[in-house]
């Protein structure tokens, strides 16, 4: 299986070995024994070496809790398809909530950091800001209008 | 002898949990409230009855007072604990409330209102001899008028709704050029969060801290302080890391603070707990900011210094029980701290993050408190704060509690969301934080931009293939169920001793 960080990948291999799993990294060898200590949370074994860590699979994401921070990766399992995240191709909707204010108009061109949209959730208004420069290309949103998490609402050429 | 038949829990998180414990302890039966949203939240779980008030939308459930009046009435509660947030500041409420013959455990429909009109407020406050702070609070609402008003007290001016709190509303503005747009935005969400979009204006100290006084008063008129708190590490205007003592206060400086926190309750008329918040300027000098008339968030790092508990203290004032004790008895020792864990991504300038929660594991340890509103399996929605949990530390002294805080929130782990806890462990790790060189700008200043975690080291990955492997690993589903209510049932020897 392929685990990927960001822009990041590494080929993981699992096979039971003689005492515990033997597990490979971008082909470098790993001789550890993990026990699952409650749903979710692990003790990984090296030797005398014991470290807890916590670990949940939703779906293809992965996500962990190693030394005090948060990782999320995704799996990519053999012959499967690569977790395809839409190229970063405009504004998408962070989180669940009301458009409020609309700034962006077809046309504009917009410099990175620029207020773009103002989206209210979880009571306060949230700036939503163009990732980039560039020139607005669409806009689907309009004020009042309730938009999902991942949806387009700027297109930028 | 219990002071009341039954306590109604008028709110929602961690704080309607943390008030069913103290109800629990003291043999109160409780009732919690929750809205379409909540059926199957934490705070649901943590009282002995529950009752469906209204849709998940705020305003339709934990907002309607009459939803709240008639599940009192169907479940025979005589006292209504409000929490805070919500309907916990509204006169109205407290009104209804009392004319419905039940007791509401806070201050009265008059006191919310003194207090809740800050223009009153600082009005009343000034009269009493407790500074406030230069700006505006006048009833003309116009344009024009407010920017004269903010070109006369100069710039920067913060512009903040003159009902609410909890920095909804509130805008900084640094120039002439961003007043208009900083203006609507205020309005619009002070009209959304507090149904009433007059504003006050007030300048901006520069590097302020805040520092605020926790006040109790009782139905003889006995006022008492339970000290102060800091709260400078605020971002957004939302407290984010809390304190007490304050570093900044010399004993002759705390005296004076605090005896203004006890004349402002005396001059508010004041019953019950509340808290005089002041802005603390880098001379010393402090300025009235605004009076919260209920129990703060941050409430637990008082109770972890003067060892007592404010929910029980609100519900015996509230039964008529003078106070158990006078200012004399009043100890405090050592020093607490508390982070607030937000579902929000500090790395997308805060953007709230609601999702489920897969995973949460508390940290445990000496002078450790974990108080929270969620558990693995918890949703968190669009439709409330995005508060989690509290993270209270105890120390023998500041350097003591910071370090068993950074040691614990290195242990806290919660996926499936995003939360501030990177940002909170740069804060408690950052030089000037351990120097406590606080101010209200500390974050913007210091830690506006995080570093990037970097992904997990070739070991971690091996670990995640090998969890992932193991025969139970966790599908998503599994975590989904009732959490055991044991933790021990659920582990494994070998954790015995063992693992941290």
């Amino acid at each position: 299986m392929r685990l990927v960080c960001g822009d990041e990948g590494h080929e993981v291999g699992v096979r039971p070995g003689r005492d515990g799993l033997e597990v490979t990294v971008d082909g470098h060898p790993f001789r550890l024994r993990v026990f699952e200590a409650a749903p979710g949370t692990f003790v990984l074994e090296d030797g005398a070496r014991r470290e807890t860590f916590h670990c949940v699979r939703d779906g293809d994401e992965v996500h962990l809790f190693w030394r005090g921070v948060v990782h999320r990766l995704t799996e990519e399992r053999e012959g499967g398809r690569a977790a395809h995240r839409p190229a970063a191709s405009g504004l998408v909707a962070p989180m669940p909530g009301k458009v409020i204010v609309v700034r962006a108009a077809p046309g504009q061109a917009v410099r990175k950091g620029d207020e773009l949209l103002v989206i209210e959730a979880m009571k306060m208004e949230n700036a939503l800001r163009a990732p980039r420069d560039g020139v607005v290309k669409s806009v689907a949103a309009k004020p009042g209008d309730m938009v999902g998490p991942g949806v387009v609402l700027v297109e930028l050429g | 002898m219990s002071p009341f038949r039954k306590v109604l829990i008028a709110n929602r998180g961690e704080i309607a949990v943390r008030v069913a414990r103290t109800c629990r302890v003291m043999g109160l039966p409780t009732v919690a409230v929750f809205s379409e949203a909540d059926r199957d939240a934490l705070h649901v779980r943590a009282a002995d009855e529950a009752v469906p008030i209204g849709p998940a939308e705020a305003a339709r459930s934990y907002l309607s007072a009459d939803a709240i009046l008639e599940a009192a009435r169907r479940t025979e509660a005589d006292a209504v604990h409000p929490g805070y947030g919500f309907l916990s500041q509204s006169a109205d409420f407290a009104d209804a409330v009392a004319a419905a013959g039940l007791v509401f455990i806070g201050p009265p429909g008059p006191v919310h209102r003194r207090m809740g009109d800050k223009q009153g407020a600082r009005r009343l406050m000034a009269a009493s001899g407790v500074p406030v702070v230069p700006g505006y609070h006048g009833d003309d609402q116009q344009d024009a008028t407010l920017l004269a008003e903010a070109r006369r007290i100069g710039w920067p001016v913060l512009l903040k709704p003159s009902r609410g709190g909890g920095g909804k509303g509130m805008r900084a503005v640094a120039q002439e050029a961003d007043f208009a747009p900083a203006l609507a935005a205020s309005r619009r969400e002070a009209r959304a969060a507090f149904g009433d979009d007059v504003l006050v204006l007030e300048r901006l100290l520069e590097r302020p801290r805040h520092v605020e006084v926790q006040v109790l008063a009782d139905s003889e008129g006995c006022v008492v302080h339970l000290g102060e708190r800091e709260c400078s590490i605020q971002r957004r205007h939302q407290k984010v890391v809390e304190e007490t003592p304050s570093p900044a206060l010399t004993p002759a400086l705390r005296a004076s603070l605090c005896a203004a926190g006890v004349a402002a309750a005396r001059a508010a008329g004041y019953l019950n707990a509340g808290t005089v918040e002041f802005l603390l300027d880098s001379r010393g000098a402090f300025y009235f900011l605004e009076m919260n008339t209920r129990l703060q968030v941050e409430h637990p790092v008082t109770e972890m210094v003067t060892g007592l508990d404010l929910v029980r203290l609100q519900i015996e004032i509230a039964a008529g029980r003078p106070l158990p004790f006078a200012q004399e008895g009043v100890v405090a020792r050592g020093h607490a701290l508390e982070c607030r864990l937000y579902a929000e991504d500090p790395r997308k300038d805060d953007l709230p993050s609601p999702g489920l929660i897969l995973h949460l594991a508390p940290p445990e340890g000496p002078g450790v408190r974990f108080d929270s509103g969620v558990a693995a399996g918890s949703e968190v929605t669009v439709h409330y704060d995005p508060l989690l949990a509290k993270l209270v530390t105890f120390g023998g002294d500041r350097a003591e509690a910071v370090e068993r805080m950074a040691e614990a929130l290195s242990r806290t782990a919660v996926l499936g969301v995003v939360t501030n806890l990177m940002r909170l462990r740069a804060i408690l790790g950052h030089p000037a934080f351990r120097a406590a060189e606080l101010h209200t700008g500390f974050i913007e200043e210091h830690l506006d931009e995080l570093s990037p975690e970097g992904c997990p080291s070739a070991e971690a990955l091996a670990a995640v293939a090998a969890a992932l492997h193991h025969p139970t690993g966790r599908p998503r589903a599994a975590t989904n169920g009732p959490v055991a209510a044991d933790p021990w049932s659920s582990l494994g020897p070998w954790r015995l001793g063992e693992a941290s």
